[in-house]
């Protein structure tokens, strides 16, 4: 029936999550009389196309959020990795003050975050961001220091600046571990984002969560769990996508 | 052709092993003698020591070695295990100063061990391969440092490929060569890094036999073409014959220069020279050389 062999993994994939829907489905129908619990996935997705612009919207606002606070926080995380793996007094210094602020739970901060920077995108990417740098940079720091010394002497013997030492063998050394931080990363970014909505915001999924709790409104509520999967997934395989494509050589180092 | 150390001038036919005083730094082949004509030695060493200190207490790793390589050279340096021979390799790559009290010239000139760093193009014993590279991105890694461009540099490297079995190979990644070939991306590598003095540590440790025989034989053709001056390091008695125009044996820890012998066998050099009378002659004074040695480092392990 299946000729190439990518369809048929495809099927062998697919195929449980399929079941599990139908089975879903069939309970839900059986046992579910009032949808108060477990709503049919097909009422589910009926609800999500008669709410679709909300929804829409909301899956964006959340989706831009992650994003804004994910892509400065690779960054910034990678930079502050970077500076305490050529700086060692820069690490004993700055270090410990990192390693103390993420023993402070996220949801903790969560007031204060919105008092500082409103119920706008702001709070959310602040929180997203403050949820991932730490991983980056804890995974820069150790790749970048734990490059074989033998390489190091021999880009060195060929005249090797500093800056050629860190682009063309620290930096790709490294990359593996970074990408395994990001790929951390991002879904954290996504959580301080939905977190980030719950202490004060107009639109986002994590409002469509709250709002539809407060209604008891299981469809929408089910609905917005599974945007939030959707969102959640999507942005994993696009870095997990990324890391196999561009940096594969995590297994020989 | 016969080795080119000057002194082999001196020597009426191939074998003629010159036994090193011990102390007496007056070596064979000596670093206190000039060359007959031309150009300066590459490198010579002259009492060159190392001291580590190894929790508290001292460890010799080379004691007053006298080390001399010509022009065009090519010298095999055995020794036992623990003889202080990769103590040797970092001073003479420019990896690690020597103590103060030898000399080191490079090119007539005197240097700071550290000052070679640059100088001389090593392969260690591990070939260092960057996985994220292609082939021909790895062997080019020099040339690209020195400021060349890459498009430049693989222009360079291409016409190399045949010479040294990987034509075909280019665009591959290292994870998908074999051990020896992944050797020889290693020594092509060097080979591009065009240096007065070719350092190699064991760059066939790793290889079975079979494979190693066959890259001795390809170095001597491409050390042939292209006519570099190497230093050598073994432990591998017949590889050093077979591929040098000289050997030195190193004492057992801490290590010195034992023995200087001639290896005065015409090149280009056959698999079956292994047999010949004048190798298995060379052979004979190496291992009684190597095996005292040897004893000597079981003994003060075993104590």
């Amino acid at each position: 029936m299946t000729r190439s062999p990518f369809l048929r993994n495809g099927l062998v994939q697919v195929a449980p999550l399929l079941l599990c829907l139908v089975a879903w489905e069939v309970l839900a129908r059986i046992f579910g009389s009032t949808h108060a619990v477990m709503p049919p996935v097909s009422t589910i997705l009926l609800g999500i196309f008669a709410d679709g612009n909300t929804l829409l919207r909301s899956f964006g606002r959340t989706l831009a959020e992650t994003v804004l606070g994910f892509v400065p926080a690779a960054a910034f995380g990678f930079i502050a990795g970077a500076l305490f793996a050529r700086v060692r007094i820069a690490e004993r210094m700055f270090f410990p003050l990192f390693l103390i602020s993420q023993t402070v739970p996220v949801v903790a901060f969560g007031a204060l975050v919105i008092i500082w920077f409103g119920n706008g995108i702001m709070s959310k990417v602040a929180i997203a961001f403050y949820l991932t740098f730490f991983p980056v940079t804890v995974n820069t720091l150790r790749g970048l220091r734990a490059v074989d010394q033998d390489k190091i002497n021999l880009l060195k013997s060929f005249g090797a600046s500093a800056w050629m030492l860190f682009w063309r063998l620290e930096v790709p050394h490294a990359l593996p571990g970074i990408m395994a931080a990001l790929l951390l990363g991002v879904s954290l970014s996504l959580v301080g984002a939905i977190v980030g909505e719950w202490f004060g915001a107009t639109v986002g999924l994590g409002i469509v969560l709250v709002q539809a709790m407060y209604a008891e409104d299981m469809v929408r509520l089910w609905g917005a769990i599974l945007l939030c999967g959707i969102l959640g997934s999507t942005l994993y395989g696009l870095v997990a996508f990324a890391a196999r494509r561009w940096v594969w050589w995590g297994g020989e180092i | 052709m016969t080795g080119r150390c000057p002194l082999a001038s001196n020597v009426p036919t191939g074998v003629q092993p010159e036994v090193v005083a011990g102390g007496s730094h007056a070596a064979a082949c000596g670093a206190s003698v000039e060359p007959a004509a031309g150009n300066p030695p590459i490198i010579v060493l002259e009492s060159v020591s190392k001291t580590f200190d190894a929790h508290g207490h001292r460890v010799v790793a080379i004691d007053g070695v006298d080390l001399r390589v010509d022009e065009g050279e090519f010298v095999a340096l055995i020794g036992p295990s623990g003889c202080g021979k990769s103590t040797l390799f970092n001073i003479v790559a420019g990896l690690q100063d020597a103590d103060s009290g030898g000399t080191i010239r490079f090119g007539g000139e005197r240097r700071k061990s550290t000052e070679l760093l640059g100088k001389v193009s090593f392969m260690p014993q591990r070939d260092l391969l960057f996985p994220w590279r292609r082939v021909i991105d790895n062997v080019i890694l020099a040339l690209e440092v020195e400021g060349m461009s890459r498009s430049d540099a693989r222009a360079r490297a291409l016409p190399m490929f045949a010479g040294f079995g990987l034509s075909g190979f280019e665009r591959h990644y290292p994870n998908q060569l074999s051990g020896g070939m992944r050797q020889r991306v290693a020594l092509m590598r060097t080979f591009l890094f065009e240096r007065p003095l070719m350092l190699l540590d064991e760059p066939f440790g790793a290889l079975d036999s079979l494979t190693r025989a066959m890259m001795q034989r390809w170095l001597l053709d491409v050390w042939q073409l292209h006519r570099r001056t190497v230093l050598f390091i073994t432990h591998d008695i017949d590889e050093a014959i077979f591929l040098g125009d000289r050997v030195v044996v190193m004492t057992a820890r801490p290590g010195r220069m034992k023995l200087s012998v001639e290896v005065g066998i015409e090149r280009p050099r056959h698999a079956d020279i292994r047999t010949s009378a004048a190798f298995l002659e060379i052979r004979k004074t190496l291992l009684a050389a190597i095996e005292e040695e040897s004893m000597k480092s079981f003994l003060s392990e075993s104590v």
